[in-house]
């Protein structure tokens, strides 16, 4: 078991991973060392970095994502770094990665640092609300313009061919749920009637094949983008699940009830669901077809709902036991059971 | 007990979210103090119904398994459905009846996969109440403060 280091003693090591980086810098500081939320399977710090180049004095602040003790998805933090790097300076805007590091007697567990993208929100529940409210058309046009770009992006022109599990178009779908019952097998505390019925659903409804392989975010929604009190996206975050796959997994993520902040409608707490639909195919050049979109929404319930009961298993065993997690499990698995129950037509 | 556990939880809660948390140096402590009044809150509404949901779903599901037993054709399933319909809860205890709650649930799943298969009329009626329970025991679950 490792012990803990204490957030002075993790600021000196990062100091001495970064002269390990920058070997010609001097007076290499790490200072305002402090954890923020920044999803749950990663440990989220930011930290401003200062030193000496050529004579110059440099300030940067940055963002350190560490795995947390007992993190399962260890080849997925590579992925994760990958994505970053493949859209960093697109029509797809995402922070500036700098350095992956998996030797782990640095900081105890792997991680990788980033730019942090400064002065924006990024809370879901303050989108609907003054100042940002008035915005939520323009919101909306970013939103889904910029996840359209990831859809009409090429995989391999970004490099990430290689980087991610290659998948053909008519597996997709059959990849993922495999992927998803196969967490809920394993981590689920209690049966789960509703979520099992979706399966069985989902296995009797194949959907259509891909229109093509696409990066899927797998978590672009409310909540993971920076925003600004004028309309403004500044920088999508939270690339942890992301993959090869159907754009629509992606569509259909974002459009699940649950993200309905507005606690009405609108999608994502923006716009109707329609109006978000037409944006993103203008913007990707895609159809979304109404069988093959319902199949993914309802296996974004299936999918949130391995998510949730995962994180309450990690939580109940002691692995990970950060707040946010019991918190997502009391709360959302209702939700995702009701979103699901909605989308079969049996709760209106 | 007095003072109630609502009374208790909604002071906790409040002196957690507006007198604590804003004196909190650390944007994660105060974010994690925030979180845990939420869950308190949460903690009130399950406390309340907690036996008493449990209880109404288990009967439910006991009167469902009877009325299914007649419809299914695997013997083995039949039986299983039978004996949990004979079943009662003998301990209001939450962990006794969350125990029996889930042990009821796991045979709920494997009714439904059964009856999807069979063709007859009566299959489909049992299909139909099948899916009024689920949503039904949603609604049970449901917290106030869920985004759904």
């Amino acid at each position: 078991m490792v012990e803990e280091l204490t957030v002075s003693g993790l600021a000196a090591n990062l100091a001495a991973y970064i002269r390990h980086r920058l070997p010609d810098a001097e007076g290499v500081e790490v200072t305002g060392l402090e954890r923020i939320f920044g999803g749950a399977s990663r440990e989220t710090y930011r930290f401003v970095l200062s030193y000496h180049l050529n004579g110059q004095a440099l300030s940067r602040p940055l963002i350190l994502r560490r795995d947390p003790p007992g993190s399962l998805i260890e080849t997925q933090r590579a992925v994760e770094f990958e994505a970053y790097r493949a859209f960093y300076g697109t029509a797809v805007p995402v922070p500036e990665p700098l350095w992956l590091e998996e030797d782990a007697h640095w900081l105890d567990y792997p991680f990788f640092i980033m730019q942090e993208v400064q002065g924006f929100e990024a809370n879901p529940q303050l989108i609907v609300l003054p100042p940002y409210a008035e915005h939520a058309q323009r919101f909306a046009e970013r939103k889904w313009t910029i996840l359209g770009e990831i859809a009409k992006a090429d995989p391999a022109a970004l490099g990430l061919i290689g980087v991610m599990e290659p998948v053909a178009p008519d597996q997709c779908w059959q990849r993922e749920l495999a992927h998803w019952e196969k967490a809920i097998d394993q981590d689920e505390l209690a049966p789960q009637p509703v979520i099992r019925a979706a399966i069985r659903w989902l296995r009797r409804n194949p959907p259509q094949p891909a229109q093509k392989i696409s990066v899927v975010h797998a978590d672009f929604r409310t909540g993971n983008f920076l925003y600004d009190t004028e309309g403004r996206i500044h920088a999508i975050l939270d690339w942890e699940m992301v993959h090869l796959g159907d754009p629509l997994e992606d569509l259909a993520w974002g459009l699940n009830p649950v993200w309905r902040w507005a606690h009405d409608e609108r999608a994502g707490g923006l716009v109707p669901q329609d109006e978000a639909i037409r944006i993103w195919e203008r913007a990707s050049g895609l159809r979304a077809m109404s069988d093959a979109l319902h199949w993914w929404e309802v296996f974004s319930s299936v999918k949130g709902q391995g998510i949730w009961v995962s994180g309450a298993k990690e939580f109940t065993d002691g692995k990970n036991q950060d707040l946010i997690l019991a918190l997502s499990s009391w709360l959302m698995q209702n939700s995702q059971d009701r979103a699901v129950l909605a989308e079969l037509g049996y709760l209106s | 007990m007095r003072p109630d556990v609502d009374r208790f939880i909604d002071v906790v809660a409040s002196y957690l979210m507006a007198q604590l948390a804003p004196t909190l140096a650390s944007q994660y402590d105060q974010s994690n103090v925030t979180i845990l009044a939420v869950l308190l809150m949460a903690v009130r509404e399950e406390f309340e119904r907690a036996a008493a949901r449990r209880v109404e779903e288990n009967r439910a599901l006991r009167r469902l398994f009877a009325e299914a037993a007649p419809v299914v054709q695997a013997p083995a399933l039949r039986q299983r459905l039978q004996e949990a319909a004979a079943g009662a809860d003998a301990s209001l205890l939450v962990s006794d009846l969350e125990r029996s709650n889930s042990a009821l649930r796991a045979l709920l799943i494997d009714l439904h996969a059964h009856v999807e298969d069979l063709t007859a009329p009566a299959a489909r009626r049992i299909e139909a109440a099948i899916w009024q329970e689920l949503v039904a025991s949603t609604e049970r679950r449901r917290l106030m403060m869920g985004p759904f």
